[in-house]
């Protein structure tokens, strides 16, 4: 569960984000705990200024609970403990986002938020989100953003079993 | 260095002191002190950035050593 200081915290870092006219700035993409539903509502609602955008695209990550195979032990994930490098995530971030502000010129503004610490099944882990003024760039830069997030950054995944135990998660 | 998810586990720790001429001799070194290294996945990070082939090193470096990335 989130408390308010983490929600405040997440708003003044996307209100910092809207006032810079410099989107490729350096910025640090993690949070600690679970993304509150409330922060992206509030998110949306701060782009209602920028008469320039036609569109957002979103894409959220939840932590589900996966059920080991039988033939390992059969336990589902109650959450995954998030942990990263990252100051390395943070510069793969920034090229990242500079790629994609060169192949998609027309997004107007992309915000990354990644948790750290311990994030249960059902609760919010990952969210990219683009505004543009067409769809259409929006759409493929927040596709391409997601999968080199995935690929690129160095963020681990403890998942960790109802009956106790673990397994690290590992993207394919 | 750095070491992170299971490599932190496997050593018991975050940090570790070590030095070689090389990303090469570093690896050689360290799997023989992190139990189970050798047969792992795992990447080796300089000064933040991923190197693939044999890298000099001079002790000044930031190394890390990174297991499978499983953001997201």
């Amino acid at each position: 569960m989130n408390g308010n200081g983490t929600l405040i915290t997440q708003m003044e870092r996307m209100n910092a984000d809207l006032k810079s006219k410099d989107s490729h700035k350096r910025r640090d993409i993690f949070v600690e705990g679970a993304i509150d539903p409330s922060f992206i509502a509030e998110s949306l609602a701060k782009h209602a200024t920028r008469h320039d955008i036609g569109g957002h695209e979103i894409f959220l990550g939840q932590v589900r609970a996966d059920e080991q195979p039988a033939t390992i032990n059969g336990q589902r994930t109650i959450a995954i403990e998030y942990t990263a490098y990252k100051d390395m995530a943070n510069e793969q971030m920034t090229a990242i986002r500079e790629e994609a502000f060169a192949r998609w010129p027309e997004i107007t503004c992309l915000h990354v938020h990644h948790s750290l610490g311990t994030i249960k099944a059902g609760e919010l882990c990952f969210m990219v989100f683009a505004s543009a003024p067409h769809r259409q760039q929006a759409r493929e830069a927040v596709a391409y953003v997601t999968d080199e997030v995935k690929k690129r950054l160095p963020i681990f995944g403890k998942e960790v079993f109802a009956e106790g135990g673990h397994v690290w998660k590992r993207n394919s | 260095m750095l070491l992170f998810g299971m490599i932190a586990d496997k050593a018991g720790s975050g940090e570790l002191d070590a030095f070689a001429t090389s990303t090469h001799a570093l690896k050689h070194e360290l799997e023989q002190r992190i139990p189970g290294l050798g047969t792992m996945s795992y990447a080796i990070a300089v000064d933040r950035r991923v190197v693939n082939v044999d890298t000099p090193l001079t002790g000044t470096e930031e190394i890390a050593l990174l297991p499978p990335f499983a953001g997201g």
